[in-house]
């Protein structure tokens, strides 16, 4: 993955993945499988968890551990009112981004 | 007195024995994944300068339940980490900044400028 790319999601990657949980719960490694699914096929497990770890204290999901076969516990993250309302709020924020980078891009030509 | 006067002396006892949870959770660990997860810990530990028990302790708690959670589904140590094992382990580290020594600065720089800020005449 470029530096470009990383960098870039960084500032989003918060949102992709609140927009993932909507409407369906899921656990850490399901998140980053729909996250390659999706086709960002190179984000580290690592990262993906450290960003769970970050919505769950700011009280954007609801976590529940649930046994498994294999392994340890899982904690299923489900989006809560607060995280919804953020994903809103991200969704906002993002039209107004790509509306003016549009703009810049189509100044440019 | 929340703490018993030994604990004053010696620091938290009740830290003291999550921190040996948590080694003792690193040696059931597949060899690849303890050599990993010893490695974070001395970076973060080091960079990190978490001067605060609580949040330390929390910090490899956490870290111990990703190693153990990518041990059992058999990820290679690449897909946890990534390229960057160094950005990993600073975004990683950004959720325990409460507990760092610097945040005092940090309190005490947005004070000063504060301070001066409000005073300005629009």
């Amino acid at each position: 993955m470029g530096k470009q790319m990383t960098e870039m999601l960084k500032g989003t990657l918060e949102g992709i993945v609140l927009a993932l949980l909507t409407g369906k719960p899921a656990y850490g490694y399901e998140i980053t499988t729909l996250l390659r699914d999706r086709g960002f096929a190179d984000i580290a497990e690592g990262t993906v968890y450290a960003l769970l770890v970050r919505i769950e204290q700011k009280g954007l999901v609801d976590v529940e551990k649930r046994p498994s076969e294999k392994g340890p516990p899982r904690k299923v993250y489900t989006l809560n009112t607060q995280g919804d309302e953020y994903l809103k709020e991200f969704w906002t924020t993002w039209s107004f981004l790509a509306e003016r980078l549009e703009q810049l891009r189509d100044e440019g030509n | 007195m929340a703490m018993g006067w030994i604990e004053q002396v010696t620091g938290s006892l009740e830290q003291k024995k999550q921190y040996k949870q948590y080694k003792a959770r690193t040696k059931q660990l597949p060899a690849n994944y303890r050599t990993a997860i010893e490695a974070l810990e001395r970076y973060l530990t080091y960079f990190g300068a978490i001067t605060k028990g609580e949040t330390l302790v929390k910090m490899l708690e956490d870290l111990a339940d990703l190693f153990e959670q990518s041990a059992a589904n058999g990820a290679p140590i690449r897909d946890i980490v990534g390229d960057d094992p160094v950005e990993f382990a600073e975004t990683f580290l950004q959720n325990y900044s409460e507990g760092q020594w610097i945040n005092k600065e940090r309190k005490r720089l947005n004070e000063a400028i504060e301070s001066v800020a409000k005073e300005e005449v629009p």
